[in-house]
């Protein structure tokens, strides 16, 4: 390994990646293609948002990574492990002292600090919102140019009209700013209300897909909805984590012979909570 | 139940990580001469499919994967994000490579000659003939180990395709960009120059090529070339001295070049009916995915014959996104990561849909 350059990509590689992201915070929901260079972790491992981590990480910065919530997770151990190595950046679990967080499929339960500066980094497998309903890039960028996100519109009414509701658990389409409809990254709809005016700068990258898109703090976030109907997240009502009790938060499920268990799904959330109620 | 089992364990994959070294991956005792010239080809797509040339690199890639040849190029790619790049070295043309096989099937006797060379092609492939049964190649011509120098004494060796060109029968592409572009630097939006489509074909998975190419020839598409030349060899990589400004020889690299000759089409430069061809080109030595390349480069931009209605290799968006192993091979591998978030989510939204539609 290259042990001479902070945080292991190349300099005129990070130089091109934050130009990339100053593009993309300046045009919220916008995404911008980029080289993308290959990282020692797999495509469809996180190497976009981790390019984007060592692209904007400095020595003061305080790391946290989570995969499905969880800091203790394969990706979020090799991530952080190697981030640390080539950085000597401080890691911590804690989100509220983290000022850069890498995640995977979740947004962390605890609040985010009002005075927008915390980055959260999201790992991207598909970036592009229109994939599902028209895979062609040059037709993707036309549409989205002139607003046409009639084919998703379509595709609600039809799942509407047959399944009662949108059949997208996750990765579901949000419009940015009342402008481009973007894809969040595969994080469960319980995120989706979270997003929306949230002080954190949110940060997307697509390694495999070499694109990147931004959300800059206090944005509006709607997910496409009809007037008409309801945006409903995963119910976990009457739930509480058995671990420590926490309520009203995204739960694990685990099934086993003995039932259904639930478990926080930020594992960090509910250590604390934990914590608290031990010491209460 | 414990709670770490749910966590995944950060011990556990650290010793996964030592269980895979220490007994899967028993490859520390092979020296990197015995990679290196008794694996050739392998060596040549780590670092074809890697886009590094160093055979140095390739031998560890191996020895540290086991062989994997998708992991050893992943090696050589991630390495290469490390290095800055110092600048760009003159063109390459096939036509002065230093060849060691040579061959056209468009034609009987070329310039330069049919020089079949060392080929596998023309082995039986049995394992009663035993390595040591056929006479060893002549030590007379073989300076060294390992390589002959090379066959033929001239400085260039047009292609095969060339006496075709010169009597105007070959539909010359009109080149509309300036310089090539370098999608190792900055990635396209369609439509695609045909720079960047033969950059990443160049480095794309060998396999990928070959099956993508195979539906073009087969019968989802029209090309069915005529190999016009076929070329392994070695090829001088010049660079301009930063000082003295002069060209200086840097070193020589292996590498594959394949130019295919297709049916005949109306010349968009002036309706006259002309022949059709595709370029292949790969570092180290790998034809099968030289002539891919070349069918594949052909298929995108000689279109019009197309029969069916299902163009796999004549759409540069299905080459552009889908040929390249480090990247299909990254992405089928991820679906091992947790998915419990987004698995979760699908359930409860299959729970909603069963209660609405089964009422």
């Amino acid at each position: 390994m290259n042990s001479t350059t902070f945080a292991f990509i190349d300099e005129d590689a990070k130089k091109e990646i934050r130009r990339s992201l100053l593009k993309a915070v300046a045009l919220p929901g916008y995404i911008v293609p980029f080289a993308s260079r290959e990282m020692p972790v797999a495509r469809g491992w996180g190497t976009g948002g981790l390019q984007i981590t060592l692209s904007i990480i400095l020595e003061r910065d305080v790391l946290k990574v989570i995969d499905q919530g969880c800091d203790a997770s394969v990706n979020a151990v090799n991530i952080r492990d190697f981030i640390t190595e080539v950085t000597g950046v401080k890691e911590t679990v804690n989100t509220s002292e983290a000022s850069i967080i890498q995640t995977r499929h979740r947004i962390p339960e605890h609040e985010f600090a009002k005075d927008e500066k915390q980055i959260l980094v999201f790992q991207v497998p598909t970036p592009e919102v229109l994939t599902t309903v028209e895979p062609d890039t040059a037709k993707q960028k036309q549409m989205h140019a002139n607003s046409d996100y009639a084919k998703l519109w379509v595709l609600l009414y039809e799942d509407t009209s047959q399944y009662g509701d949108s059949r997208i658990s996750n990765r579901y389409p949000v419009l940015i700013n009342d402008h481009y409809v973007m894809d969040p990254s595969p994080i469960p709809k319980y995120d989706i209300p979270r997003m929306d005016n949230s002080p954190v700068l949110q940060l997307f990258g697509a390694g495999r897909e070499k694109r990147i898109y931004a959300i800059p703090p206090y944005t509006s976030v709607k997910p496409l909805k009809f007037d008409d109907r309801e945006f409903k997240v995963e119910s976990f009502s009457g739930i509480s984590c058995e671990r420590c009790g926490a309520q009203n938060v995204f739960f694990d499920e685990v099934r086993r012979e003995t039932g259904n268990h639930y478990f926080c799904s930020d594992t960090e959330y509910c250590d604390q909570h934990l914590e608290k109620s031990n010491a209460s | 139940m414990s709670y770490v089992a749910i966590k995944g364990g950060a011990d556990s994959i650290r010793a996964s990580k030592r269980f895979f070294r220490d007994s899967i991956c028993l490859a520390k005792g092979i020296g990197d001469d015995e990679l290196q010239k008794g694996l050739i080809f392998s060596c040549d797509r780590i670092m074809s499919e890697g886009a590094l040339y160093s055979e140095k690199l390739a031998a560890e890639a191996m020895r540290r994967t086991g062989g994997d040849l998708f992991e050893a190029a992943f090696y050589l790619r991630a390495h290469r994000s490390t290095c800055r790049r110092i600048g760009e070295a003159e063109p390459l043309n096939s036509s002065s490579m230093r060849v060691l096989r040579r061959i056209s099937s468009a034609f009987k006797d070329i310039e330069g000659g049919q020089i079949l060379g060392p080929s596998c092609d023309y082995v039986i492939r049995l394992f009663r003939v035993k390595i040591g049964d056929t006479p060893e190649f002549s030590a007379a011509r073989s300076g060294k180990s390992g390589l002959p120098p090379i066959l033929t004494g001239n400085d260039s060796t047009p292609s095969g395709v060339e006496c075709l060109r010169r009597r105007d029968q070959i539909i010359v592409l009109e080149n509309k960009e300036e310089k090539p572009f370098d999608v190792s630097r900055s990635f396209p939006l369609p439509p695609y120059p045909r720079s960047a489509l033969m950059q990443v074909m160049s480095r794309g998975e060998t396999g990928a090529m070959l099956a993508f190419s195979y539906t073009s020839m087969r019968g989802y598409g029209d090309v069915h070339p005529t190999i016009g030349d076929l070329r392994i060899g070695y090829l001088s990589v010049e660079f301009i001295h930063p000082f003295t400004g002069n060209k200086v020889k840097i070193g020589e690299i292996r590498a594959t070049a394949c130019e295919s000759i297709g049916s005949f089409n109306s010349d968009p430069k002036d309706g006259k009916l002309r022949l059709a061809t595709g370029f292949g080109f790969c570092i180290g030595f790998n034809e099968t995915k030289a002539i891919a390349m070349s069918i594949l480069d052909m298929a995108m931009h000689h279109k019009g014959y197309s029969i069916g209605g299902i163009d796999i290799a004549t759409n540069p968006e299905i080459i552009m996104h889908h040929v390249d192993g480090i990247e299909s091979s990254g992405f089928a591998n991820h679906f091992k990561l947790p998915h419990y978030v987004t698995f979760q989510a699908d359930l409860q939204v299959l729970e909603k849909a069963k209660e609405q539609t089964d009422e």
